[in-house]
């Protein structure tokens, strides 16, 4: 279980989370929405433990992180068992979208060619694997992003926004590679501003409003 | 023009080594210790970061000329000391470039965006790894076109050392004219020579900076 406990952040003296708790379990889907600005990629951040709250811990399967001692203190974050796809997608300008998604790899065996080919072909990114991100689309960096973390093969995974920039179809791809992965226990915590595709995806709905998150839908 | 460099080859020849001994050392030393000091200024903002950026203001607040005058002169008259022209031209541009090298390596480390690194933490890269994969190329992508430029300049300020008898190859012309007295002739012979070394760098840094300039702006 991914469990956020009492997460409090504020910028300033305005609170952007006030003591939120949240919990994503293992092959469960959790879709988060809410205003612009309302503090739900800070929230995203401290869960994947890149930003530090000001008070609170994050719990990852039983191992427990407080941040009193500073984001810098533990070495041992979880990743890529947790990963988190950013909206701004950061792929390195320097590589080819393919080496972007092999790079983190430690071992890439036949597992990961076939799961690499079975996602090249489901988001269809034949044409563009070998180019730079610079020569690719918003839609098509979102694929590669995409595919950079969930090659890792990761128990939990945050999305901000990652399918943004996709046509009907193809988030419906993205939607389907999701859905499996949730079956096979995957958990996942989704931003999105697409009912559509929450709606599909998702399996209980939180609304981050005025930094206090309140469930307003479970299935 | 060929037949005055002809005749008086062993002199230009001379004054050729003299500039490429100069400029190999302001060249080497600068990028060594300016790249190790503007690393160490990204890691220590406080202490070595601001004794040299404070050191650095200084110094683009003297005239190239004036320092290296200060330097022959008075320092060696108040220290009764005499010190080869050579070395003291070489201290006095090493000084300058080392500061102006420093600064393009401080800047383009701290212009890098964090997020490119925090997404390899996420995808589960180590530290040596982010370092050596992520962070070290698209630095070193920033920087490089600056870094030539800075030298193809230190280049051209090494006819400075003319000034206090060094004998360069702009020392060398000077007296190969005071013989044949052709300045159309000697100074053109100069002007080719440096544009034969300086055009290729600087068309080199160009581009690389436009084979470079892949889309970082995803901040």
């Amino acid at each position: 279980m991914l469990y956020g406990e009492n997460i409090y952040k504020a910028f300033g003296q305005k609170a952007i989370l006030a003591n939120v708790n949240i919990t994503v379990e293992k092959g469960e889907a959790v879709v988060l929405t809410g205003p612009s600005g309302g503090g739900k990629t800070t929230l995203l951040r401290c869960l994947s433990l890149l930003e530090a709250p000001d008070s609170g811990s994050v719990e990852v399967d039983g191992s427990f992180y407080k941040f009193s001692q500073g984001i810098g203190a533990r070495t041992d974050f979880p990743y890529p068992y947790l990963t988190i796809v950013f909206q701004q997608l950061f792929l390195w300008p320097h590589l080819t979208n393919r080496d972007n998604i092999l790079l983190s790899l430690q071992n890439f065996g036949e597992r990961e060619q076939e799961y690499l080919n079975h996602l090249i072909n489901h988001f269809e990114m034949k044409d563009f694997i070998d180019n730079y991100p610079n020569q690719s689309s918003l839609g098509q960096k979102q694929r590669v992003a995409l595919t950079r973390a969930l090659i890792l093969d990761p128990k939990y995974i945050l999305l901000d926004e990652a399918t943004s920039a996709l046509d009907d179809d193809r988030a419906g791809r993205v939607v389907e590679e999701l859905i499996a992965l949730k079956k096979k226990g995957m958990g996942i915590l989704l931003i999105t501003h697409s009912l559509d595709l929450a709606k599909q995806v998702g399996d209980r709905f939180y609304k981050l409003e005025k930094s206090s998150l309140r469930e307003i839908f479970r299935i | 023009m060929i037949e005055i460099i002809i005749s008086y080859r062993e002199a230009f020849l001379q004054g050729l080594l003299v500039t490429l001994k100069l400029s190999l050392t302001i060249w080497s030393l600068g990028l060594i210790l300016g790249g190790a000091i503007g690393i160490l200024e990204t890691k220590w903002k406080k202490s070595i970061g601001m004794l040299s950026r404070a050191l650095a203001f200084i110094i683009s607040g003297i005239p190239v000329l004036v320092f290296l005058f200060w330097l022959h002169y008075p320092l060696q008259a108040l220290a009764g000391v005499v010190i080869d022209p050579f070395y003291t031209a070489a201290l006095t541009l090493t000084i300058v470039n080392v500061f102006a090298v420093a600064g393009i390596v401080r800047h383009g480390i701290s212009e890098l965006p964090s997020q490119y690194i925090e997404t390899a933490r996420v995808c589960g890269l180590r530290p040596y790894k982010i370092l050596r994969r992520v962070q070290l190329p698209m630095v070193l992508r920033h920087i490089i076109p600056s870094l030539l430029e800075t030298q193809v300049n230190m280049l051209h300020l090494t006819l400075f050392a003319s000034l206090i008898s060094v004998n360069e190859i702009f020392r060398m012309a000077q007296r190969v004219n005071a013989i044949v007295y052709k300045p159309v002739e000697v100074y053109s012979a100069l002007g080719m020579f440096f544009l034969l070394v300086c055009l290729p760098l600087n068309g080199l840094a160009l581009y690389l900076k436009q084979k470079f300039s892949r889309d970082i702006s995803e901040k």
